[in-house]
C-alpha cells in the first residue's frame, strides 16, 4: 500500500465514523430539546430528598450579612460594607472570622425578605455562619421619602406609623425564621437611623416612626436567646454630613465602619475563651 | 466518483491546511485553559472547596443587579434566567461549576460554536474552488473527461468529510490538552438541560439531568450542523469569488457582523432570517436565551438548512454554467 491509499483509508475512515457519531449527537439533540419532557430524572420524591448537607461550622465568628443595602454596604466605595468591615475588625484584634457570604440586596424589604428565607441556599448559607448581621426595615418605612427627595409628596405621619406596623408584623416572622434556621448563630439586627436628621420637614416624624420600629424590633428580638439588637440612630444623629453618602440615605465608608465597631463591641470580647 | 473524492482528499492533506487547524487548536487552547485554572483558583482562595456558597453568592449578586435601573432590561432577563437555573442547581445540590477536563471541554465548545469554530472551517472551506482559479490548476481539472458537477460534488463532499474531522478533533484536543489542567474526569458528572423561555420566565417542567458525556454528544452534534451550514457557505463564496483571500475576507465579515448582531439586535427582529444570528445552536441545549425573541431550535434549524440549501444550489448553478477564462 503507498502512502495516498493509506492517507485515503485513514482519513476516509476516520471522517466517516466522525460523521455518524456527530450526526447521532445531532439527531439526539434535536429530539432532546424538542421534546424535553422525554426522561424527567427529578420525581417528585428525590426532589424532597435532595436535601443540602449540613455544612460544618469553622468559627462562631463567621459571618454572614442579610437584608437590604445596607447590609449589601451600598454607599461604601471600597465596597466592603459592615459585614466586611466587622470581619476585618475581628481578624485584627486576632480572632478567627471569615465572611461565608453577603446575602444583602438592595431595595430589599420585610416582605421580600420572608420568601428568601426559605431558599435552600440561603438556609445552606446561613447554618454555616456563626453570627449573622441582620438589617431590614428602612425600605419598609422610607421607600415613600425617595419620592420626597424627588420632588413628591411627603408621608404623613399616619402612612409611616401604618409601615412601621406592618413591617414589624414581618419582621417577627423573619426573626423567627432566622431563629429556626440556625439557633445557634448570634443573631444581630442593625437596627435604623434616621437619615433625614438634618431636613427640616421630615425630620421629626422620621425621628418618630424610626424610635418606634427600632423599639418594636427590640422587642422582638428580645423574645429569643443569642440575639443582639446593635443601635445606630445615635451615630447619625448629629453625623449626618460626616457618614451618610451622596445619596444622603445610605452610610458611607466612615459610617460603615462606625456601625461595625458597635456589631464588635456588641458581640463581645473574644467568644472563643 | 470515488476517486475524484479520494483525489481532493489527498489533495487537502497534501496541503496541509488541516495541520494548520489543528496547529492553532493546539496553540489557543493552553491560553484558554490556563485562563481558565487562574479564575477556578482565585475562587478557590475566596470559597474554599464550598460552592454552594459561590453559586449562592452569583445569585445574590444577580439579584442585586435586578434592582438597578442603570441595567438595561435586556441583560435584566439574562439575570433572571441564570438566578432561576442557578437555584435550580442549588435545590438539587448539582455543582454547575465543577471544573474538570470534561466540563472546560463543554464550556470551550459552547463558546466557540458560533465563531471560533466556523472560522475554522473556513480555513479548509473557502478556498476550496477558489485556490485552484488562483493557481490555474482548475483548467486541468475540468478537461478531463468528467461532468463538471461531479468534480464540484467531489470537493463538496471532502468539505463535509474535513468538518467532521475538525468538529471531532476540536473535541479531542480541547479535552486532552484541559485534562492536563484540570484532570480528565467528569464524564458521568450531571448536567442540566431542558430549560425552556418564554419571555423573561423559565419553564422547568422539562428540566432533566443528562450525563456529560451525553451533553457533549448533542452539542457537538449541534456545532456540527452549524458548522455544515458554515462549510456551504464558505464553498458557495469559493465558486463566486476569484481569489482566495477574497472569499476569506468575504466569509470572515458574515461572521463577525452575526457576532456584533447577536449583540445587539434584539431590536431590529427580522435580522432572525440571517443566518449568521442563527449560529448559536448550543445555546438552546444549554438554555441561554436567544439573541432574537421568538427564535426557537427548530427555527433557527430551518433558517440555517435553507442557507446551505440555496447556496449549494447557486454553487452548483455557477460552477456548471460559467466561463472559465484565465
Amino acid at each position: 500500500m503507498n502512502s495516498t491509499s493509506r492517507i485515503w483509508t485513514t482519513t476516509g475512515l476516520i471522517s466517516g465514523v466522525s460523521t455518524v457519531l456527530l450526526l447521532c449527537g445531532f439527531l439526539y439533540a434535536v429530539k432532546d430539546i424538542m421534546n424535553p419532557l422525554g426522561a424527567p430524572i427529578f420525581d417528585e420524591q428525590t426532589r424532597q430528598e435532595s436535601v443540602l448537607p449540613t455544612p460544618e461550622i469553622e468559627s462562631v465568628l463567621d459571618v454572614t450579612a442579610i437584608g437590604d443595602s445596607l447590609a449589601k454596604g451600598t454607599g461604601d466605595d471600597t465596597g466592603n460594607g459592615y459585614a466586611r468591615r466587622t470581619v476585618q475588625i475581628l481578624k485584627e484584634r486576632g480572632d478567627q472570622s471569615k465572611l461565608v457570604n453577603n446575602l444583602g440586596i438592595n431595595g430589599l424589604t420585610t416582605a421580600k425578605l420572608i420568601p428568601l428565607l426559605d431558599e435552600k441556599g440561603v438556609q445552606y448559607v446561613l447554618k454555616q455562619s456563626g453570627v449573622i448581621l441582620l438589617s431590614i426595615g428602612g425600605n419598609d418605612l422610607f421607600q415613600e421619602t425617595e419620592k420626597f427627595q424627588s420632588g413628591g409628596e411627603l408621608p404623613t405621619e399616619m402612612e409611616l406609623e401604618k409601615s412601621v406596623t406592618e413591617a414589624s408584623e414581618n419582621f417577627k416572622q423573619i426573626v423567627k425564621k432566622l431563629v429556626d434556621i440556625n439557633p445557634d448563630a448570634q443573631l444581630v439586627y442593625v437596627s435604623l437611623y434616621n437619615p433625614f436628621a438634618d431636613l427640616e420637614g421630615i425630620k421629626e416624624i422620621g425621628n418618630k416612626a424610626v424610635t418606634h420600629w427600632n423599639s418594636l424590633a427590640m422587642q422582638t428580638m428580645s423574645e429569643y436567646k443569642r440575639t443582639l439588637v446593635v443601635p445606630t440612630y445615635d451615630l447619625f444623629s448629629n453625623n449626618g454630613p460626616l457618614y451618610l453618602s451622596g445619596d444622603h440615605f445610605h452610610p458611607n465608608g466612615e459610617g460603615y465602619q462606625s456601625i461595625a465597631e458597635r456589631i464588635v463591641q456588641g458581640l463581645g470580647k473574644s467568644v472563643v475563651e | 466518483m470515488i476517486p475524484l473524492v479520494k483525489n481532493e482528499m489527498i489533495k487537502m492533506i497534501k496541503k496541509k491546511r488541516f495541520y494548520v487547524i489543528l496547529l492553532v487548536l493546539v496553540v489557543l487552547v493552553p491560553m484558554f485553559a490556563y485562563a481558565q485554572l487562574k479564575v477556578s483558583m482565585n475562587s478557590q482562595e475566596k470559597y474554599g472547596d464550598d460552592w454552594r456558597r459561590q453559586v449562592q453568592q452569583g445569585i445574590t449578586d444577580n439579584q442585586n443587579s435586578l434592582g438597578s435601573d442603570r441595567v438595561p432590561e435586556e441583560w435584566k432577563k439574562y439575570r433572571k434566567i441564570y438566578i432561576q437555573q442557578m437555584k435550580y442547581y442549588l435545590e438539587h445540590d448539582i455543582n454547575p461549576q465543577q471544573t474538570g477536563g470534561v466540563s472546560f471541554t463543554r464550556e470551550f465548545l459552547n463558546n466557540a460554536a458560533t465563531l471560533f469554530i466556523p472560522l475554522l472551517i473556513m480555513g479548509v472551506g473557502s478556498d476550496i474552488v477558489s485556490s485552484e482559479r488562483t493557481t490555474g490548476t482548475v483548467k486541468m481539472l475540468l478537461t478531463r473527461p468528467i461532468r463538471r458537477w461531479k468534480i464540484l460534488l467531489s470537493k463538496l463532499i471532502t468539505l463535509l468529510m474535513f468538518v467532521s474531522l475538525i468538529v471531532v478533533s476540536a473535541y479531542v484536543i480541547c479535552y486532552l490538552i484541559s485534562g492536563l489542567f484540570f484532570g480528565y474526569g467528569g464524564f458521568n458528572m450531571p448536567v442540566l438541560t431542558g430549560f425552556v423561555l418564554n419571555g423573561a420566565e423559565v419553564d422547568i417542567s422539562g428540566v432533566h439531568a443528562v450525563p456529560q458525556w451525553e451533553y457533549l454528544l448533542m452539542q457537538a452534534g449541534l456545532i456540527w450542523f452549524v458548522s455544515i451550514t458554515v462549510a456551504m457557505l464558505a464553498f458557495m463564496v469559493s465558486v463566486l469569488v476569484r481569489s482566495t483571500a477574497a472569499s476569506i475576507v468575504i466569509m470572515m465579515a458574515a461572521l463577525i457582523a452575526g457576532n456584533i448582531l447577536t449583540n445587539m439586535a434584539s431590536a431590529w427582529t427580522s435580522a432572525k432570517y440571517l443566518f449568521m444570528v442563527n449560529l448559536g445552536l448550543t445555546n438552546y441545549l444549554a438554555g441561554s436565551p436567544a439573541p432574537i425573541e421568538g427564535m426557537t431550535l427548530g427555527f433557527s434549524l430551518m433558517i440555517l438548512a435553507i442557507w446551505a440549501v440555496c447556496s449549494l444550489f447557486v454553487s452548483f448553478l455557477v460552477f456548471t454554467k460559467q466561463d472559465i477564462l484565465n
